[in-house]
């Protein structure tokens, strides 16, 4: 087993207006803010609506699928990082927007781009979760 | 307004000089060069390069010079801003408040300062926190990579099509006295060197490395005055895409062809009253050589995807039907990256007084500058035309 930690601590977990996006997470559900203002529903979480700059949301979650937009293997990254790794860039399914996440269950050749993927959730320490992808298995 | 000066040095390392001293040598070469005298110099258009002196650097330049500028700023927008020095001096000529402008640009210490910043702390806050910061690795070339791929899945380039263009670089700036790089390559180095985040390997990949460089800016009567051989500042584009670095808050949004490059091309010819094919020579900033195949379509020579066969078939080489970066690029020239924009010109400069020796371009009479900041999130594209 590996002593890294395998990502680096986000800067805005703290931060009051994107905290139930983290602390979602923790309950493996996968959310986005919809602005109560516009209705506008985005990604990734910010403090202000981007439609109409409003600041008051309700949460919604989503499916916790996607579909791979691109990916990269990592050889070159900080110590925090076991080499290499797999990155994809990942298109949410509703559309909304896209993360790049840490790739789990694959190796290159067994990505394609639009492949599905599921959003997994792992509890990284510190009392935070994260978020990987896997490939989407019907079982 | 008109290019009259020009001054740099070799791109490579000088961990025993200070910025002061290299800018000094820069300038003094450029104004020489302009047969302009320091005290007629009007405005002072300098980029920092995240190291030192940020908010000082005019301020230091003052006194060392022992100038007054009329008009003065300190330019930071990302790597785009060596640029922005050339278009705020020639707007300022341009508003007649000013007749004669200095702009000034370098990187020293690359390797020492400028990623541990961008991944620690004041270029950390631009990787969005929420969708990608957790696994957002060192500098951008992970944002790179993605794009590459993408643009490999979508036009059926290959590592092999990146690995001519950093081929072509590499033996354009065996011409080039101000290269970094001259040792030739062959499409099999480039291929068997290190994956550093695939599909971009090492030597597909710009070296951070130190530079300094100056660029005189004159009104047209002071040029004529001046110069025997001025080079005009026809037209400029510039735009910002509404993304920074991976757009991630909306799936349309490309990361194969770039909004903002195109916008920003599509204004410069508008301006410049010229069109893609009126171009004789071209200085792209494409950090990796994935992006020597995106830029070139984007700026609108080529046709989505028909960069590939035009890599193959050697249309951006000298002698082709673009030449492009003919001074070597950022892979080979080397990529001190605040003051790339100006090295562009430079490059440019030569060629438009007939002047680049072995990598002359002939008879070349209009020149195509092209930079960006974050990964192609904006642009700057500006026309040159010989005097
Ligand atoms: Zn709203």
């Amino acid at each position: 087993m590996t002593s890294k930690p395998n990502f680096l601590m986000p800067t805005n977990v703290e931060s009051p207006s994107v905290s139930p996006f983290w602390e979602g997470l923790k309950t493996g559900r996968f959310l986005a803010p919809r602005c109560r203002d516009c209705g506008e529903i985005f990604f990734p979480p910010r403090s202000h609506c981007p439609e109409c700059l409003g600041d008051v949301f309700t949460w919604e979650a989503l499916s916790g699928k996607g579909y791979l937009y691109s990916w990269t293997e990592l050889f070159f990254a900080q110590p925090e990082f076991d080499l290499p790794f797999l990155l994809g860039l990942v298109d949410l399914a509703e559309g909304i927007g896209r993360i790049a996440a840490r790739i789990s269950g694959a190796t290159p050749e067994e990505l394609s781009i639009g492949m599905p993927l599921e959003i997994r959730i792992s509890n990284s320490g510190d009392g935070l979760a994260l978020y990987y992808v896997e490939p989407f298995r019907i079982l | 307004m008109a290019i009259i000066g020009i001054g740099a040095v070799e791109v490579g390392r000088y961990p025993e000089r200070r910025e002061s001293d290299l800018a000094l040598q820069v300038i003094r070469d450029a104004l020489r060069d302009a047969q302009l005298s320091s005290k007629q110099v009007e405005g002072l258009f300098t980029t920092p390069d995240l190291q030192g002196n940020i908010g000082l650097q005019t301020n230091l330049l003052c006194e060392y010079l022992r100038i007054s500028p009329k008009s003065m700023a300190e330019i930071c927008c990302g790597a785009i801003a060596g640029g922005l020095t050339l278009k705020y001096a020639a707007d300022e000529i341009q508003a007649g408040r000013i007749k004669t402008a200095l702009c000034y640009g370098a990187v020293r210490e690359a390797s020492i300062g400028w990623f541990k910043n961008l991944s620690q702390g004041k270029g950390w806050a631009m990787i969005e926190p929420t969708a990608l910061q957790p696994y957002a690795a060192y500098g951008i070339i992970w944002a790179y990579a993605l794009s590459a791929r993408r643009y490999m899945h979508e036009t059926g380039a290959t590592e092999e099509d990146f690995a001519l263009a950093a081929v072509r670089n590499r033996k354009n700036a065996a011409g080039n006295p101000l290269a970094a790089f001259k040792k030739p390559i062959a499409v099999e180095d480039v291929l068997r060197s290190r994956y550093l985040s695939s599909p971009i390997k090492l030597l597909d990949a710009a070296a951070s490395l130190d530079g300094a460089a100056a660029v005189v800016v004159a009104s047209e009567d002071v040029a004529r005055d001046l110069s025997p051989h001025p080079v005009y500042i026809q037209g400029w584009g510039l735009c910002h895409d509404n993304s920074c670095v991976i757009p991630t808050d909306d799936c349309s949004k490309s990361i194969s062809h770039f909004t903002a490059t195109r916008e920003a091309a599509r204004r410069a010819f508008q301006a410049a009253g010229v069109k893609p094919d009126d171009v004789d020579v071209a200085e792209i900033y494409a950090p990796f050589s994935s992006h020597e195949l995106i830029i070139p379509e984007d700026i609108g020579w080529f046709e989505n995807g028909e960069m590939v066969k035009a890599i193959r078939n050697g249309e951006t080489d000298i002698g082709g039907k673009i030449p492009i970066n003919t001074d070597g690029g950022l892979t080979s020239r080397g990529h001190p990256w605040a003051a790339t924009p100006l090295y562009e010109t430079i490059s440019l400069v030569r060629q438009l007084r007939g002047a680049a020796g072995a990598i002359q371009v002939k008879d070349a009479k209009v020149g195509l500058m092209h930079c960006e900041g974050g990964m192609m999130n904006n642009g700057l594209v500006m026309i040159f035309g010989r005097g």
